[in-house]
């Protein structure tokens, strides 16, 4: 039953109830409803344990920013460490808590908090070094707690990863960001707006306020539905800009899309210009006990009343420092809920502001020094800021505001600087570092009025329209005097909720030297946790502040990095799975070898090649074995497209292949070919090949299959940046011909038996040399070239015929007893024969003299690519070594 | 719903691969080559013989199969002067048809070039990435046409399969 759900209000349907489980136990909430408030309404307070202490926690925000309500999704929607607060109800959700076992109510890890004293920050590096950390870890950490990744992949459905394109990117659909998209779209400019909410309107859902004197749910729907109509933009609901990356490259993603079948969808947009309408988060106050259920952002207090039309608690106390709480105590008097004071910090409460709430003891120049419980909320100790006599007020919540923060995250990955605002008491956007803005809450905008008129005129000035109309809307002003820490907080005071860390903690780094803001952060892992320190990050660097006696504006935020809200690994991959997980390419023979059960893997530059072609029975080596000795004794044949080949052409091709191969190439006539080594700049084997020359200007040049990219790229970087004046033109023939290659003492039978225009002879068709015609009635190539020291006929094709030659060539070769062989006979054979064996002898550190291929290494040529390096390595003293066989 | 798209792997084109100097070219087959675009990422179509400009001093040129040879000799590919080349590329591309209301939209799942219409005209033609392999891209009648290395061809087909369950 949800006890404290409201009879009327609220944007949930009523009409739709869901049913869900949480640690077993079945409870029922609303469509519109998250888990949170669901729970909440279900009168659930207690929802997990602590991650170090394994203290009681509850719910404490009502978004992203929700610091200490994690669960772990079960069954189909299988997820861990989901805050409750962003995870939306559906029909027979199943989560439960993480950090506790056996139950949040009764966990075992809570004997942490007899010994916390003795769990300071560091706690883990000084004690765990002996004999070593990795002893340990395995064990801290399934005891530290948080949920594990899913086993299973997700039951149905798919990730998709896709790009945009905008004029502008508006992250946010609060009312600032829907009024910078509302003018920029009327100004014809492709617009794309992202709001992380449900739906959009941003604060407006939480709060009581009006627009041109209606509910300003109004508004949104009427600027929503107008925005929808227009071609040129793009909306996208329950989407979250979660990185800003270089050149405006920024990272959304969708989590619902017009296509069931899509799980999550991310989005990589480059946009023109970005405009920031992030808002702002309310932060914590730092107290005594301050993480105890029931004690709650006054924002997401005001969320559930108003929003999920909740009750949060029966009895509420408010402690505050700024006037945005006031609103907050009204709406929670208007839901029934009792205020039993309100305890601000200042001394002095603006006079409008304390005129909003009637019939309510306000304790000015008063702070909560601790709470009162055990695994609920039943009252606070309130004290006067400069010290003094307490009291005791009884309430089963703390909705507490510390002031607002923009949110700076998207402005500060994008590297524009932030500056300290001493009036707002917060980091304010300063100087943009790429094409972008910020506006509303997220530029210190904190008013309704500000924050749209901030917004309208950013757009306003891109799309270089004159100022636009401002809609009428209320709202009090803001002003906040910062409260950092209770001094006189009784109990531990926690600065991060999430990764329980204290002000106690951030005392002792300091003690320890680690006075950096950044080295605080790592030494208590404060602002570490999933939600990133979205609520406490500020007041670790308060309390830094206060105990240096420095200024915040010296010290700065630490470093704000993306994901700004976790994002799934699934959506990061998008289709990118199963077979596609890695790239793969295939030559027309690719079927032919599968079927005849050929084992197939990578080699080199994504080709997938038949490794070997295994019969019943056969080891591995046994088949190894017998494909060599088909090549050593009959014929055998194989696939050879994917080396690599370019077609080189201009009148200084020569000189550059004798500059690029160690040996000469330029004296080759049309017609002839010749084995090669290419060299780095140090000298070292890069690659080898064979060049042949087909007329005066025309040449091609054939790398090995790992290298051809790198061999391409090395010959357009040398021409384009050392002979930019050299005619010479390359084109990647690579894939324009295939080739079979047959091998053995019988491969000339089998080229006979084929049919071919070509003389074959050794005569007429000696090594290194080829010719074009006809084979089994196909165009063909045919170049006496031999990769495993035997008579060798490589066979190039175009691809389009390929399959048919190798047909004819296993027909025509079955009387030779030919056969198909894979790459691992070939490189066996290769070195049988003494050949180079590229990635095997050559790893990158070693020069033809290493490999007793001095030979290759010209004398003739006055100078060629490596030739000094291996010279002045060659005179040294040093010893290498070398290929003795 | 599942995206509205038709998608085709078309047969093989006549594609040449041309390089050197505009006027170098039109010289030589001017016939064929007299209406090289002169802006880049641009094409020209006359007679069945469409002409891409794909970078400085490079043009592709790609037409129906059954043109090759008629092409090739009027091309005179092996006679050319070495201030130009021309090379028969015909088999190094597949190209696959993207056609349909969404064609825009998966496209845009493996292609990060901006193909919206006022970026992306009817004569544009570029080469940029589709699924992470470098590909052609133009424009075809309802959609868009992409070419991949032919090695890849699969692999690309595979993930169109994925991209419009």
């Amino acid at each position: 039953m949800q006890v404290d759900r409201l009879a009327a209000g609220g944007r949930i349907d009523r009409g739709r109830p869901l049913s869900f489980t949480f640690n077993g136990k079945a409870y029922q909430g609303f469509a519109g409803d998250t888990l949170a408030s669901a729970l909440l309404a279900n009168g659930v307070r207690l929802t997990a344990r602590s991650f170090k202490y394994h203290r009681p926690r509850g719910i404490i925000g009502s978004g992203v920013e929700e610091p200490s309500a994690l669960v772990e999704l079960t069954g189909d929607d299988a997820s861990a460490n989901q805050p409750a607060t962003t995870v939306q109800l559906r029909d027979g959700l199943q989560a439960k808590s993480v950090n506790c076992w056996p139950s949040p109510v009764v966990d075992f890890g809570s004997v942490n908090q007899m010994i916390s004293r003795f769990l300071p920050a560091g706690f883990y590096y000084k004690t765990f070094k002996w004999p070593n950390w990795h002893l340990y870890e395995p064990s801290i950490r399934k005891a530290a707690g948080l949920a594990a990744a899913p086993q299973n992949p997700p039951a149905g459905g798919h990730f998709e990863n896709r790009f945009g394109h905008c004029d502008i990117l508006i992250a946010g659909a609060g009312p600032a960001g829907l009024m910078a998209a509302l003018v920029a779209a009327r100004a014809g400019k492709r617009v794309m707006i992202a709001d992380e909410g449900r739906e959009a309107g941003g604060s407006l859902l939480n709060r009581r306020l009006t627009i041109n004197c209606r509910d300003a749910a109004h508004w949104v729907a009427e600027t929503i539905a107008e925005l929808n109509t227009l071609a040129n933009v793009t909306h996208l609901q329950n989407a979250s800009v979660w990185a800003y990356r270089e050149h405006n490259y920024l990272m959304v993603t969708e989590r619902t899309s017009d296509n069931p079948s899509l799980i999550e969808r991310n989005w990589r947009v480059r946009a023109g210009h970005v405009i920031c309408a992030t808002g702002a988060i309310e932060r914590s106050l730092v107290f005594g006990n301050n993480d105890r259920p029931g004690v709650m952002l006054a924002s997401a207090a005001q969320s559930y009343v108003n929003r999920y039309a909740l009750r949060p608690g029966k009895r509420a106390v408010i402690f505050t420092n700024n006037d945005s709480a006031y609103a907050v105590a009204n709406d929670l008097a208007t839901a029934g809920v009792d205020i039993a004071a309100i305890v601000d910090s200042r001394n002095e409460v603006p006079r409008e502001v304390r005129a909003t709430i009637q019939e309510t003891d306000v304790f000015a120049g008063h702070v909560v020094t601790t709470t009162k419980g055990g695994r609920k909320l039943r009252g606070v100790e309130v004290a006067p800021v400069e010290g003094g006599k307490s009291q005791q007020i009884s309430c089963d919540l703390l909705a507490m505001s510390g002031g607002w923060n923009p949110a700076v995250h998207l402005w500060s990955q994008s590297r524009g600087t932030l500056r300290y605002d001493d009036q707002l008491a917060c980091y304010v956007p300063d100087q943009p570092a790429q094409a972008s803005s910020s506006v509303g809450a997220a530029d210190g905008k904190l008013t309704l009025k500000e924050a749209m008129k901030s917004g309208a005129d950013a757009a306003a000035s891109l799309c270089a329209t004159g100022p636009a109309a401002i809609p009428q809307s209320d709202d009090i002003d803001y002003s906040i005097s910062p409260l950092w820490r209770v001094e006189q907080a009784q109990g531990p005071a926690f600065l991060d909720i999430q990764n329980d860390v204290t002000v106690d903690d951030v005392h002792l780094a300091l003690r320890e030297g680690y006075d950096n803001i950044e080295h605080v952060k790592r030494y208590t892992t404060g602002g570490m946790g999933l939600d990133q320190g979205k609520t406490g990050n500020i007041n670790i660097v308060g309390t830094v502040a206060l105990q240096k006696d420095v200024p915040l504006q010296d010290l700065g935020p630490t470093t704000f990095r993306s994901p700004y809200t976790p994002v799934s690994f699934g959506a990061i991959a998008g289709i990118r799975e199963g077979s596609v997980v890695q790239p793969y390419r295939h030559t027309p023979i690719t079927e032919w070898n599968l079927d005849r059960g050929a084992f197939m893997y990578e080699a080199g530059a994504r080709w997938r090649r038949p490794g070997y072609f295994p019969r019943d029975g056969e080891s591995f080596q046994d088949t190894v074995n017998r494909e060599c000795r088909t090549v050593r004794n009959g014929v055998g044949v194989y696939d050879g497209s994917p080396l690599g080949t370019y077609e080189l052409k201009g009148r200084d091709v020569g000189r550059f292949l004798d500059h690029i191969y160690s040996n000469i190439m330029s004296t080759l006539k049309p017609g002839q070919g010749r084995y090669g080594l290419m060299l780095s700049d140090d000298g070292l084997i890069l690659d080898d090949g064979v060049a042949l020359r087909l007329d005066e200007y025309r040449w091609i040049v054939s790398t090995s299959t790992g290298h051809a990219d790198a061999i391409n790229s090395h010959m357009e970087e040398l021409l384009q940046t050392q002979f930019p004046d050299w005619n010479v033109f390359i084109t990647t023939v690579t894939s324009q011909w295939n080739n079979a290659t047959i091998c053995g003492p019988r491969a000339r039978d089998v080229l006979a038996a084929l049919s071919t225009d070509i003389d074959t002879s050794s005569q007429a068709l000696p090594f290194m040399t080829f010719a074009d015609g006809q084979v089994a009635g196909l165009p063909a190539r045919v170049v006496r070239v031999s990769f495993t020291g035997e008579l060798s006929f490589e066979i190039n094709v175009a691809p389009r015929h390929m399959r048919e030659l190798w047909a004819k060539i296993m027909e025509a070769g079955a009387p030779h007893g030919i056969e198909p062989i894979g790459s691992e006979a070939n490189h066996v054979l290769r070195v049988e024969k003494g050949f180079l064996s590229l990635g095997h002898e050559v790893d990158g550190t070693v020069d033809a003299h290493d490999l007793g291929m001095g030979w290759v290494m010209s004398k003739k040529k006055s100078d060629y690519l490596g030739k000094r390096s291996v010279n002045l390595r060659r005179e040294g003293e040093a010893v290498r070594r070398e290929l003795v066989g | 719903m599942p995206y509205d798209v038709s998608i085709e792997r078309l047969q093989l084109f006549s594609l040449f691969d041309l390089k050197g100097p505009r006027q170098g070219l039109t010289d030589w087959a001017g016939d064929v080559l007299n209406h090289l675009p002169k802006a880049p990422n641009q094409l020209s179509r006359e007679d069945g013989v469409e002409l891409c400009h794909t970078g400085a001093n490079r043009w592709l040129l790609r037409a129906e199969i059954g043109m090759e040879t008629d092409l090739e000799a009027k091309l005179r590919l092996e006679t050319a002067p070495p201030e130009i080349s021309i090379v028969k590329i015909s088999d190094t591309m597949t190209f696959f048809r993207v056609t349909g209301e969404d064609a825009i939209q998966v496209m845009s799942i493996g292609c990060p070039l901006d193909l919206h219409a006022d970026a992306f005209a009817a004569q544009a033609v570029s080469f940029t990435e589709f699924f992470n392999c470098r590909a052609l891209v133009l424009r075809c009648r309802g959609g868009f046409d992409v070419a991949v290395e032919q090695s890849f061809a699969d692999m690309i087909a595979d993930y169109l399969d994925r991209a419009t369950i």
